[in-house]
């Protein structure tokens, strides 16, 4: 990668950042089906009504293609058909009695694993409408049922038609050499620094290894003042998972002096009330920052009005 | 490099909430009627393209796998599109250059969002940069509200005029049954709706909507074995410039202004205004649908409040815009791009039913997405 010459990379910790977001997924009738009646301890599969295939889970969809399935309940014995290790759990595939495909679940209990080996369903004892209240399978006893043909199934209770989850992403992300030195700087010197386009001479904040205009390599880096014109703004009332700062609150464009690029922020100081009519591009404003900075644009609070309206 | 026709269209009556349905299943419903229009089964497509939105919109990442027994599509090359707000039509662009560039006779495009699964605003905020500025982002809608706000004093972009948007799409969506969203609203109502990004206020947002909507393409020289009324894509392009670019200026939309110019060429489109009977364009906010009157050359950059306050891009007017309703009508963000395009053929063929403009035989449809930065137009016909 191209450096300034006036650039000494940077090995910056990376970035911790989580997304975290609430769902509410729709899980589809066959499915919604399937996941209710695990409470009643049973495992629903379908039947296709044209090539005579039994899957499990239940489908909204054969894998032939064709749509027209009926339910039906299977048996909870089958045979281990393949499993595998991992630290906190076993996972096998369970060809369950009178089914046309594998089961993908735990395997449960501190047990010995064979192919071949009979299993059997357990449940949990407090059910809450979710995949495991089938905890998984085990070793199947002296009583179990073995060779049960899928069965006419009724319904119990009504299929789930949304399951609320949560994802959790985590990530490290890796700074870089421009990312680095921007952080630098402003964490030790309180200074923000754009790079110059070497053929436009735009200056670039942040800065970055090409121009997206000319797709030129940049070159020097340059001071950016902190302070700057207001570009756009609009008056956040939305409340969203996530957000900083609770509303009302003014989201700002900024166009710091020396960049030529926009950064993103938000302005304080300006009464929300008024600032329809009063607050309008074009005025300047200065970054108020933070009495102790980490690196990051976060250094700055906020920006205010240099003549306030 | 052949021309490319559109043999079939559908959609999913789009709603605020699909409940009975998983995303297999509501993209399954859109292929199918697709198909059924086209006259085809599943064995007689070679290749599909699934768009899908941003993964985090609906939790399920790769979702073109989870699709493919739902579409019956085992066996045959899928691909997933993905491109923001203008998904759908990326899909049906990467469709179009399959057929286009003769590695396939019929393609299969589906594009959906299920976007009652999520917490849309909190996902969209996950599409910044880590570094700078995810932290402060207001979604699409922050950025959006500001620089509408910026466009209100160069180029007259009134909230007032925004809000005859708002009441023109919605009068349209009721004649559309694929719509979900029914109620009659006037400026007045608009205007009064609680602010939540001003200038964007509630009503000048489109509805969170689960929904899907499938075409099938295939060659010119195909087209007449499977229906008596193709649509022809004559022209298509999307654009894409870099959010942070310097002197970005967001009062024109520039790709949107650049995918024009090299669609009108290609498809002998010298005066927009005039030509086309219809347009379609993919309004994330009202302010957006003022702002593409001038980027696609409806009237000149300024005129869209004048525009609108005419009365011509309403239906009877000279240049219907949004016979559908646009996405006030509904807005299932990854098929949206899609939708606008199937309504476009649907136009030109004469088959839009009680949405129907009269004699329509030439029509744009129009995409964007992202942070504003891509922008798409097509330009479909009759003949």
């Amino acid at each position: 990668m191209h450096l300034a010459p006036d650039t000494v990379p940077l090995d910056l910790p990376p970035l911790q950042s989580t997304i975290a977001l609430p769902y509410r997924l729709t899980p589809g009738k066959a499915t919604g089906t399937f996941l209710a009646e695990l409470a009643a301890r049973r495992i629903v599969g379908t039947r296709c009504l044209r090539c005579q295939r039994v899957e499990v889970p239940a489908q909204d969809v054969c894998s032939c293609g064709h749509a027209e399935l009926e339910f039906v309940a299977v048996s909870t014995v089958g045979t281990l058909q393949s499993y595998t290790r991992m630290p906190d759990k076993t996972l096998g595939l369970i060809r369950l009695d009178g089914c046309d495909c594998d089961l993908l679940h735990r395997l449960h209990g501190d047990h010995e694993w064979a192919v071949g080996q009979r299993l059997q369903a357990c449940w949990s004892d407090s059910p809450q409408a979710q995949a495991l209240d089938l905890l998984g399978f085990e070793p199947a006893g002296q009583g179990a049922m073995a060779g049960l043909a899928p069965a006419a199934f009724e319904a119990s209770r009504e299929p789930l038609d949304s399951m609320a989850t949560e994802l959790k992403l985590h990530y490290q992300h890796a700074a870089g050499p421009y990312y680095g030195r921007l952080f630098d700087e402003m964490r030790t010197s309180g200074r923000i620094m754009g790079i110059r386009c070497s053929h436009c001479q735009s200056t670039l904040l942040p800065p970055r290894e090409l121009c997206d205009v000319c797709y030129e390599r940049t070159g020097t880096w340059a001071d950016v003042a902190d302070t700057g014109v207001l570009q756009a703004f609009s008056i956040i009332h939305l409340k969203f998972i996530g957000q900083r700062r609770d509303p009302p609150y003014v989201y700002a464009e900024v166009m710091l002096d020396g960049a030529s690029t926009k950064i993103i922020h938000m302005l304080d100081g300006v009464d929300i009330e008024a600032a329809p009519a009063r607050l309008k591009p074009g005025m300047r404003v200065k970054a108020v920052w933070k009495a102790e900075r980490k690196g990051s644009l976060d250094d700055i609070s906020h920006f205010e009005l240099i003549d306030p309206i | 490099m052949s021309r490319v026709a559109i043999i079939g269209v559908g959609q999913t009556h789009h709603q605020r909430r699909r409940a009975d349905v998983n995303v297999p299943g509501l993209v399954r419903e859109a292929a199918q009627r697709a198909l059924a229009d086209a006259k085809l089964e599943m064995s007689d497509i070679d290749s599909v393209v699934v768009a899908s939105g941003p993964v985090l919109f609906a939790a399920v990442n790769q979702p073109e796998k989870w699709v493919v027994d739902a579409l019956g599509a085992r066996g045959k090359p899928v691909v997933r599109i993905t491109s923001g707000g203008g998904t759908g039509f990326a899909g049906a662009l990467g469709g179009y250059y399959q057929v286009a560039g003769g590695q396939a006779d019929r393609v299969l495009v589906v594009a959906y969002d299920k976007l009652s699964e999520g917490a849309l605003q909190a996902s969209i905020s996950s599409l910044y940069d880590p570094f700078w500025g995810r932290e402060f982002a207001v979604g699409i809608m922050g950025f959006s509200a500001a620089y509408w706000r910026a466009r209100m004093d160069k180029l007259g972009h009134t909230e007032e005029a925004a809000a005859r948007v708002v009441v023109k799409n919605l009068s349209n969506a009721r004649m559309n049954p694929y719509a979900h969203v029914r109620k009659t609203v006037t400026v007045d109502d608009v205007l009064k709706s609680a602010p939540l990004a001003w200038p964007i206020k509630l009503l000048d947002v489109p509805p969170i909507s689960d929904g899907a909507a499938a075409v099938v393409l295939t060659r010119e020289d195909l087209a007449a074995q499977h229906t008596n009324t193709p649509a022809f894509i004559r022209g298509i392009a999307y654009c894409a410039e870099a959010d942070n670019a310097p002197q970005r200026s967001m009062l024109m939309s520039e790709p949107l202004a650049h995918a024009a110019r090299v669609v009108y060429r290609a498809s002998g489109i010298t005066n927009p205004r005039r030509q086309f009977d219809v347009v379609e364009l993919q309004e994330p906010y009202s302010c957006f649908e003022l702002s593409y009157y001038e980027s696609l050359g409806l009237c000149p950059p300024g005129g869209a409040a004048e525009l609108i306050a005419s009365g011509a891009t309403e239906m009877g007017g000279d240049i219907p815009v949004n016979p559908s309703g646009g996405c006030q009508g509904a807005n299932p963000i990854g098929a949206a791009g899609l939708i606008r395009l199937v309504e476009a053929a649907m136009q030109v063929t004469g088959r839009a039913g009680e949405h129907q403009v009269p004699g329509a035989r030439l029509a744009a449809a129009q995409t964007g997405g992202g942070w504003a930065n891509l922008r798409g137009l097509a330009v479909v016909s009759a003949d």
